[in-house]
């Protein structure tokens, strides 16, 4: 059977370390990097010819997320 | 999203459910709606309608766009408590506070509980990222699966 090599364990621990770390923010936080997934997404689903339409935020809500 | 909320805590009885009300416990979840619970009156025999709720929106300036209502720059797609689950999530979603707007938002454990219920591909991935980040009450959430049945198919997704 084959293993996963220790980098690339070492590479989803953490990818799953990121994740914790995003499901700890504040929610207004969490909102924002949802606006951004939907930016990134919003034009392959268009380029499918799914409508969608991404959120307005408030002026005062749209600070950058926490990168990396 | 604020105003959204303060618009949406006009309407009583009414909570924050489906991908945004995990996000709240978990990771950010792509969507493009907030799906909103809400608790619709009706008498018996008749038919559970959106109507009213459309209207009334509709009168403050807010059109539907397909099967939701833009709200503030915000798709919210408002989906009637039709079941016993449902309306338990309602009572006893709890109140949080977005940016000082208070809002309230179903229960982790209902979350997933309703996922379980509604049984999608989409619903087990959500089940195990709810196991995985957010913090459960366990007990909670035994006697929720007891009291609406949900307990072979928890068995089943979580073996």
């Amino acid at each position: 059977m084959d293993t996963v090599k220790p980098d690339i364990a070492r590479i989803f621990a953490a990818k799953e370390a990121r994740r914790h770390k995003l499901a700890a923010l504040p929610f207004p936080e969490k909102v924002r990097a949802v606006v951004c997934l939907q930016q990134m997404v919003a034009p392959l689903l268009r380029a499918r010819g799914k409508k969608v339409r991404v959120w307005t935020l408030d002026p005062q809500a749209t600070r950058s997320i926490p990168s990396r | 999203m604020k105003r959204t909320l303060q618009i949406l805590n006009e309407l009583e009885g009414s909570g924050v459910g489906d991908a945004m009300g995990a996000t709240f416990y978990v990771e950010p979840l792509l969507t493009f709606d907030l799906d909103v619970f809400v608790v619709l009156s009706a008498n018996v025999g008749d038919l559970i309608s959106l109507a009213p709720l459309y209207e009334a929106l509709r009168t403050r300036g807010y059109a539907e766009e397909g099967e939701c209502v833009l709200v503030e720059g915000v798709p919210v797609q408002f989906l009637p408590a039709y079941n016993a689950l449902l309306e338990e999530a309602l009572r006893e979603a709890t109140e949080t506070l977005y940016e000082e707007v208070s809002t309230r938002v179903v229960r982790a454990e209902h979350l997933v509980a309703i996922c379980l219920q509604t049984g999608r591909d989409k619903d087990r991935e959500r089940v195990r990222i709810f196991r995985e980040q957010a913090e459960l009450d366990m007990n909670y959430l035994a006697d929720v699966i007891q009291r609406h049945g949900l307990e072979g198919k928890w068995k089943q997704w979580t073996p």
